[in-house]
């Protein structure tokens, strides 16, 4: 057997296993290291004298994968926003948040289900994480459309699906995980979520607006705020602005002067400034030790993913499987529009039944090299590209599609786990209809979906800015 | 799709061993928890001292990684123990009884074979970075301010070591289910279906409300309620 | 017999020597030594002599600079202001250290030989901004700097700022450091050329040493054919490095500052000796004292270079 056959039996063992119940991040260091083994042993033509030269070196060459790669000042924004997102509950940023979008365009038909989207958007400015988006609006922002006599499955649908915002807005801890596993600058990663991410929420927003004036049923507005107390309504949510606007002039300064400093030290101020609030709204040691441990849970499930996942790849750097994979998928005789969008369908299935950091982390090591290989290589010019995007134009887009596409699994039955969540925190709403009232907006990701593909310019406007 | 799950808790050895080596997982969680506040703190110190006294901290980046080990390693018996890696249960949850108990029986044994081989390869890779007859024991540093690498690399084994005693606790736990077909057993992650998992993740939420809500307090079940 | 080389990033004007040693090797051996040159599946750059100690690959590029524990006889090769003013020097300076007693013994506790070396052109720096004319002009100017030439920048007043090489080009391009030191072709791959209006030709403050390094009982593994196509190539390889980079990369760098409207900034010899005073004597002290309560011959090795440079 050569390395290449080695590494396709391996990796589906390790899929076998990941079906069985297998915890993900085991499974792919599981494999990773039984791959390992493999090819050293090979390499000595299978000398059962050799067995345990191969393990040792194989079992050395794995230990040293977790703290070498795990020590990276990239990977320390990770849970920074985590914590960001946890501290902005005890910040009361939420609550504010939500009664200020009320005030201002609650006027729109289906008028709280758009404060819903916008209030959520807002709140993915200082949450890097979905489902933890979903769950605190699941509480604040359906009872209140509920009272409206909003119909209950809509309510439900629009906070399940507006959750999805947090990762395409930064920060964003799913986008830094690309921008690792891709070897390409966060910042710039960051940034180019932006505009898409706002994309997404306007067309939410225009859904809405639309479902409810074809079935008034769905919600009535809600009206009659003064001029007064809507501009009163927004002191209370002005330290998310306050906390934007630190991380934004810290990746690049809009006003062309010198930036603040790099986006690792923008994310840890903005913590910074979300605990000072927190802190003058009350939280003390017991809650501020809750925040502390969910964080930590939180950030060693992502990091054991991440180096699980980085002994495989380090077998598969042994195997040369992701070469051979982008040689064939580059030397197929179809459109590489064609093949993009199967690679797309395939992540929507599988994200079907996974989760989207494990997923995006299983397959990327693989796939993007072979997406970018489809594009014409890492060093295309624009012009000579198949997609028309630069090589690390490429990189970014493919990032943000793909993250789009893992967020859009997180509404799709049977594992939307941001349906679970909603329908966890209201149990008058059973699962089925969360995802029943989360479908139009399912069709209205898949929109966004084509429309990044079809302008690329959505995505590589801002970070095209920071490149000049 | 596991979040958070439910640990049950008896008189037995097992579960008074489980509930103590909780205590443990949890003092190195919160040691990690606080490793994170303590990266915001440091980019505060850098950011001011660059800004205002236009003296950098010396260093941050050496710093960083070194803080990065203790948020990466240190929870992940405690996260273990919650069932909290990510993992995906379509399969496992149809199941009920023995075949359950069977299969995580087999899946948790291999995950233990797969910690000991990397206590060992990571022990190595410590070992390679140790030198009892060097200045500061170090044989391997940082890149700027040459700060020794040995205590993070040592955290590594240390942590997997706690993971592994964790694994050995579960396979006892999944062994005696397996034996006396309790559909309950103690000391182990319980499957829930999502809908559970997602009350779980609610019930956190409540958490956090309970910072404008006191009286919302009592609702909250992820393990620690077990104690 | 087949080789695993772990380098990293992709083919460049420092991995040439190595991607030359490769074609020789497998010409005079017919096919039968071939070396698979990996950029980054293998290791980590950092823990490349890691993966040589474990016998997880047979051959790879390091440099000194990156962790100075790990390898403390070459580090003298990183010392400021050391004079080397061309390739073939640096490579000369190198051999001499590597064919020591006290570097292959060094080496020798990651069961590495030396190879040869990847020379680089001495640093120099980039900025923004008004650039420094005059020693006393670095007073407070923030500049990302590691290591050696960091204490360098510091003995001058200047500011050394620690930032992760792939930061560095959106700090400048930001203000968040004013000035950046690397070797030219760092430069255009970082792209901190792109924006910068300054550059200083002739400040050389010293560079990074990035040996090539073997398994040494791979080494010894090898037939005598296998290993004399490889030790009589080493020195065709380096001869197309120093042309690769002299004739590729530098060729390219003057017309891109030329095009760029780089200002160059030339100091005069009384202003590189005033710098050399400040830094260069303080700094070999300090590592001569530092290496040799690590039992390492320093005095001696310091004076081999420097006596190497001087013929
Ligand atoms: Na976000
Ligand atoms: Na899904």
């Amino acid at each position: 057997m050569d390395s290449i056959d080695i590494g396709i039996v391996v990796t589906s063992v390790m899929l076998v296993f990941v079906v069985l119940g297998m915890r993900v991040a085991f499974a792919a260091a599981g494999a990773g290291l039984a791959g390992l083994i493999w090819i050293f042993w090979a390499k000595k033509g299978y000398d059962p004298a050799q067995f345990t030269w191969a393990l040792g070196v194989a079992v050395k060459t794995a230990g040293q994968v977790p703290h070498s790669k795990i020590a990276s000042q990239a990977l320390s924004l990770i849970p920074t926003f985590i914590l960001i997102g946890y501290l902005a509950y005890y910040a009361g940023l939420t609550k504010a948040l939500f009664e200020a979008a009320k005030r201002w365009v609650g006027w729109l038909p289906g008028g709280l289900a758009v404060s819903t989207v916008f209030a959520t958007a807002g709140f993915a400015a200082v949450s890097g994480a979905s489902v933890a988006t979903s769950a605190v609006f699941a509480r604040i922002a359906i009872p209140e459309m509920l009272k409206e006599g909003y119909d209950k499955r809509f309510a439900a649908g629009v906070v399940a699906s507006a959750g999805t915002l947090a990762s395409l807005i930064p920060p964003s801890a799913i986008l830094v995980i690309y921008a690792i596993i891709v070897e390409q600058d966060v910042g710039m990663l960051l940034l180019a979520g932006f505009l898409p991410g706002a994309v997404s929420a306007l067309i939410y927003g225009g859904l809405v607006v639309g479902m409810a004036l074809v079935f008034p049923k769905f919600g009535p507005p809600v009206g009659g705020f003064s001029w007064k107390e809507r501009f009163v309504s927004l002191p209370p949510a002005l330290p998310i602005l306050f906390v934007v606007v630190i991380i934004i002039f810290f990746i690049y300064n809009p006003f062309g002067g010198d930036a603040w400093g790099t986006p690792t030290e923008g994310g840890a101020l903005g913590a910074f400034v979300v605990f000072c609030m927190a802190l003058w709204r009350g939280m003390r040691w017991p809650q501020l030790r809750d925040a502390l441990l969910e964080t930590a849970k939180l950030s060693v499930m992502i990091f054991t993913i991440i180096w699980g996942v980085l002994i495989y790849v380090r077998f598969l750097g042994f195997a040369n499987l992701p070469g051979a994979f982008a040689d064939w998928i580059s030397g197929l005789e179809q459109s590489p529009m064609l093949t993009l969008i199967l690679i797309l369908l395939a992540y929507a299935v599988l994200g079907m039944f996974m989760d989207a950091i494990g997923m995006l982390l299983l397959t990327l090591p693989v796939v993007y090299p072979a997406v970018i290989a489809l594009n014409g290589g890492p060093d295309v010019t624009a012009a000579d590209s198949a997609f028309g995007v630069s090589g690390v134009g490429c990189a970014i887009w493919f990032g943000i599609i793909v993250v789009k596409m893992a967020e859009l699994c997180l509404i799709t039955p049977p594992i939307g786990l941001n349906c679970f969540v909603v329908a966890g925190v209201r149990p008058d709403i059973s699962v089925q209809d969360v995802f029943k009232g989360a479908s139009p907006f399912f069709v209205a990701d898949a929109l966004t979906i084509a429309t990044l593909i079809a302008l690329p310019q959505i995505v590589l406007f801002l970070p095209g800015l920071l490149i000049g | 799709m596991a979040g958070a799950s439910a640990v049950r808790t008896d008189d037995t050895l097992l579960s008074r061993l489980d509930r103590a080596l909780f205590r443990v997982e949890t003092l190195l969680a919160l040691i990690s928890g606080l490793a994170v506040f303590s990266l915001m703190l440091l980019a505060v110190v850098s950011v001011g001292g660059r800004n205002i006294f236009n003296q950098p901290l010396p260093g941050y980046v050496d710093w960083i990684e070194q803080a990065m080990p203790l948020i990466a390693f240190l929870g992940i018996a405690y996260c273990q123990r919650l069932g909290g890696h990510i993992r995906m249960d379509i399969l496992v949850g149809q199941l009920r009884g023995r075949a359950l108990w069977i299969t995580e029986f087999l899946t948790t044994a291999v995950i233990l074979l797969l910690m000991v081989l990397l206590v060992w390869g990571s022990w190595a890779h410590f070992q390679r970075s140790f030198d009892f007859n060097a200045p500061l024991w170090s044989r391997d540093s940082s890149f700027d301010i040459r700060l020794p690498l040995w205590p993070a690399k040592l955290l590594v084994p240390v942590a997997f070591s706690v993971l592994c005693a964790r694994l050995v606790l579960q396979l006892w736990g999944y062994g005696r289910a397996i034996l006396t077909g309790d559909p309950a057993p103690v000391a182990v992650p319980l499957i829930e279906d999502a809908a559970t998992v997602a009350a779980n993740e609610a019930a956190h939420v409540s958490g956090f409300e309970a910072a404008e809500e006191p009286d919302a307090v009592g609702d909250r079940r992820d393990g620690r309620g077990a104690d | 017999t087949e080789w695993n080389v772990s380098l990293w990033g992709k083919r460049r004007a420092f991995t040439e020597h190595v991607e030359k040693l490769a074609e020789l090797v497998s010409e005079k051996t017919g096919g039968e030594f071939t070396l698979n040159i990996s950029y980054g599946g293998l290791s980590k750059n950092t823990e490349n002599l890691d993966g040589i100690s474990i016998g997880a690959f047979e051959m790879a590029q390091f440099c000194a600079g990156y962790h100075a524990d790990k390898n403390p006889s070459i580090t003298v090769l990183e010392l400021p202001f050391l004079g080397v003013d061309s390739l073939e020097k640096e490579i000369e300076a190198s051999m001499a250290v590597y064919n020591h007693p006290a570097a292959q013994e060094d080496l020798g506790r990651w069961n590495a030989t030396l190879l040869m070396p990847s020379p680089l052109p001495q640093y120099n720096i980039v900025g923004v901004g008004d650039g420094p004319k005059t020693l006393s002009e670095y007073e407070g100017l923030t500049v990302r700097a590691t290591g050696g030439i960091g204490k360098a920048m510091a003995a001058v007043g200047a500011v050394p700022t620690s930032m992760s090489a792939s930061e560095v080009r959106q700090a400048m391009d930001s203000g968040v450091v004013k000035a950046v030191s690397f070797a030219p072709h760092a430069h255009m791959s970082f792209g901190t050329v792109e924006n910068a209006t300054w550059w200083t030709t002739n400040l050389n403050p010293g560079t990074v040493n990035c040996p090539v390094v073997v398994n040494t009982d791979a080494l010894n593994a090898l037939t005598d054919a296998e290993r004399e196509a490889l030790m009589s190539s080493v020195d065709e390889a380096l001869a197309h490095y120093v042309d690769y980079y002299n004739n590729q990369t530098m060729k390219a760098w003057g017309p891109l500052l030329e095009e760029k409207g780089i200002e160059q900034i030339t100091y005069s010899d009384e202003e590189l000796a005033a710098f050399r005073e400040a830094v260069a004597g303080p700094a070999a002290a300090a590592w001569i004292e530092e290496n040799s309560a690590r039992n390492l011959p320093a005095q001696e090795l310091y004076d081999l270079v420097i006596a190497t440079i001087g013929e």
